[in-house]
């Protein structure tokens, strides 16, 4: 009786031609399947997760949006929003925001802990961390941070001119942008307005103070344009109102 | 620069022998050899093989300086749960590294040294950026990216005692039809278990786009960490659904259980497997291609679907009556 040793190896076909290692298919990955059913981008975000919030964001709020246009089709921009206390107003611009731009648009201040982190993670959230920030303008994102909170609809808080800096940095557009919402109505606008420029050429990091104290003095000139809390989309064709006027 | 003699430490792996046959094919690469403790698994033409075990220091010094590279391509790295154990793993390591790369500075000839390395080096800590990018600051938060992190501050500091640029690659975790990965067996696994209140993103290289990077690297003279990731993210469920495997949903307490379990099913969980099933793995890539020439070309859910493709190794009998 002879015996034969067998190596551990799948083997194909008795009649089959022995493939060379160097022709291996698997060297040169050709995948041929489609990623359907994976919705995650390189920065965690989910479109499939998105979609399914906004349309559920749809029955709370019926958001209008103006001056969407002006944010750059390709490049990063970084949209400052005013922030009242418990108004989400970042989550809801980006996500307005990226439905009439058709891109998809980040905004910063998810917490780093599971699980609302990572529910928001999936919305588009980015840690409020100007490296963060600064890498997301690097590729090209769009990026709304919001103000400081104030309870006060028609007050903005704060801009932190760290999130600022990371735009200086990158050299990418800031935008300002007015998000108005009430508890007792759906009606919600976002209204974005022309980039900030401050006009001086600063060397140091004076320019990312003034920018942010710029952009803050635009939020407020966009919040008495539409009006505070009291605006609605039916209003806004009034020529008083000065929609569209900056 | 025709003529260039090229040393790849680590030749033996899957990946190493990748670079070899690579870099055969290379003009400008005159002579390449190779040490490790394992022969190549690949048919290389042009290129010599010394098999020295990473402990033998004597050998492995002799063995260089005798060759005296121009290029020294050290791949020479064990993933903890790879095909060592993590304590094992970090010895084989840090000797190798130790080894190679002080008789590299003691060769005249040494004008560039390429360090494999790996995006678990940025940690995942409370706080981390989502997509570290090459200029965030190391912060290893698990005993691989310590590892990594040991190798990077050797082969800088030998490039600095020389004079020759280091260029440190930073891999996603690499996946390949042979190479041995701990993730990869993971997801090969009937059940595998996910974060349910995470579910994080994280990203992964092929095994041939990281052969890519590396003799690319090798040919570019670049003296910085460069970041090698696929494109495209996927989350932990996805990848288990994608693979069509039963997912097992844990919230935290029931982990320790399950990665024992684990263990003695033959599938080990190092730290850096479990943070990234729990904090997930991004980085940042715009810079591969601005500095080697050459980016990833195969997608994450590619490089996952190819995982799930892949043959397994059908254990037959050692002997068999064949008359």
């Amino acid at each position: 009786m002879m015996s034969a040793i067998v190596l551990p190896f799948r083997r194909t076909s008795p009649d089959a031609t022995p493939v060379d290692v160097e022709d291996d298919t698997t060297a040169v990955p050709r995948p041929a399947r489609t990623a359907a059913g994976v919705h995650v981008d390189g920065w965690g975000r989910d479109d499939a997760f998105v979609d399914r919030i906004s349309a559920v964001a749809r029955l709370r709020w019926d958001v209008a949006v103006g001056g969407a246009e002006r944010l750059p089709a390709r490049a990063g921009a970084l949209v400052v929003v005013n922030a009242r206390l418990f108004s989400l107003a970042p989550v809801f611009s980006a996500l307005a925001l990226g439905e009439h731009t058709g891109r998809p648009v980040r905004f910063v201040g998810r917490p780093d802990t599971a699980p609302v982190g990572a529910l928001m993670r999936r919305l588009g959230g980015l840690l409020e961390h100007p490296d963060e920030v600064a890498n997301a303008l690097a590729a090209k994102e769009i990026v709304v941070m919001g103000t400081g909170r104030e309870l006060h609809p028609q007050r903005v808080g704060r801009v932190d001119h760290r999130l600022i800096a990371a735009a200086v940095q990158e050299r990418v557009r800031v935008h300002p942008a007015a998000a108005l919402s009430s508890p007792m109505s759906r009606s919600a606008r976002v209204e974005v307005g022309t980039e900030v420029n401050t006009g001086r050429s600063r060397r140091g990091p004076l320019a990312e103070l003034e920018l942010a104290d710029a952009v803050r003095r635009r939020i407020l000139q966009l919040m008495e344009e539409l009006s505070g809390w009291r605006s609605a989309p039916l209003l806004d064709w009034l020529p008083q109102t000065g929609m569209g006027g900056d | 620069m025709a003529g260039q003699r090229v040393l790849i430490s680590g030749m033996g792996g899957e990946l190493g022998s990748r670079v070899a046959s690579l870099l055969e094919e290379a003009s400008w690469v005159g002579e390449l050899t190779g040490i490790d403790a394992d022969p190549p698994r690949r048919r290389l033409r042009r290129a010599t093989f010394q098999r020295v075990p990473p402990a033998q220091h004597d050998r492995i010094v002799d063995t260089i300086r005798e060759f005296d590279p121009h290029v020294l391509v050290h791949v020479a790295t064990w993933e903890p749960d790879a095909r060592a154990g993590t304590g094992t793993a970090k010895v084989l390591t840090d000797d190798a590294a130790m080894s190679v790369l002080g008789a590299a500075a003691e060769c005249r000839a040494l004008q560039h040294i390429v360090v494999r390395s790996g995006i678990e080096i940025y940690g995942r800590a409370r706080g981390s950026l989502t997509r570290p990018d090459e200029d965030t600051p190391v912060n290893p938060t698990s005993e691989y990216g310590r590892m990594l992190a040991g190798i990077e501050a050797t082969a800088c500091t030998t490039g600095e005692r020389v004079g020759v640029p280091v260029t440190r690659l930073r891999f996603a975790p690499v996946l390949g039809p042979h190479v041995p990965s701990p993730l990869g067996r993971v997801l090969r696994q009937p059940v595998v278990p996910f974060s349910l209140l995470a579910d994080p993103p994280f990203t992964v290289v092929h095994d041939h786009d990281a052969a890519i990077a590396i003799a690319a690297a090798a040919a570019h003279r670049v003296d910085a960490p460069v970041n090698i990731v696929a494109p495209g993210s996927i989350s932990t469920f996805q990848a288990i659904r994608r693979g069509n495997r039963i997912p097992i949903p844990l919230i935290g307490p029931e982990w320790p259980l399950f990665k024992r379990m684990s263990w003695l099913a033959g599938v080990p969980i190092p730290d850096h497997v479990e943070e990234l099933f729990h904090r997930g793995r991004l980085a940042d890539d715009s810079r591969a291609k601005a500095l080697l020439g050459v980016a990833p070309e195969t997608e994450t859910v590619a490089v996952i679907d190819l995982l799930h493709a892949w043959e397994s190794v059908i254990r037959i009998p050692a002997r068999r009556a064949v008359a």
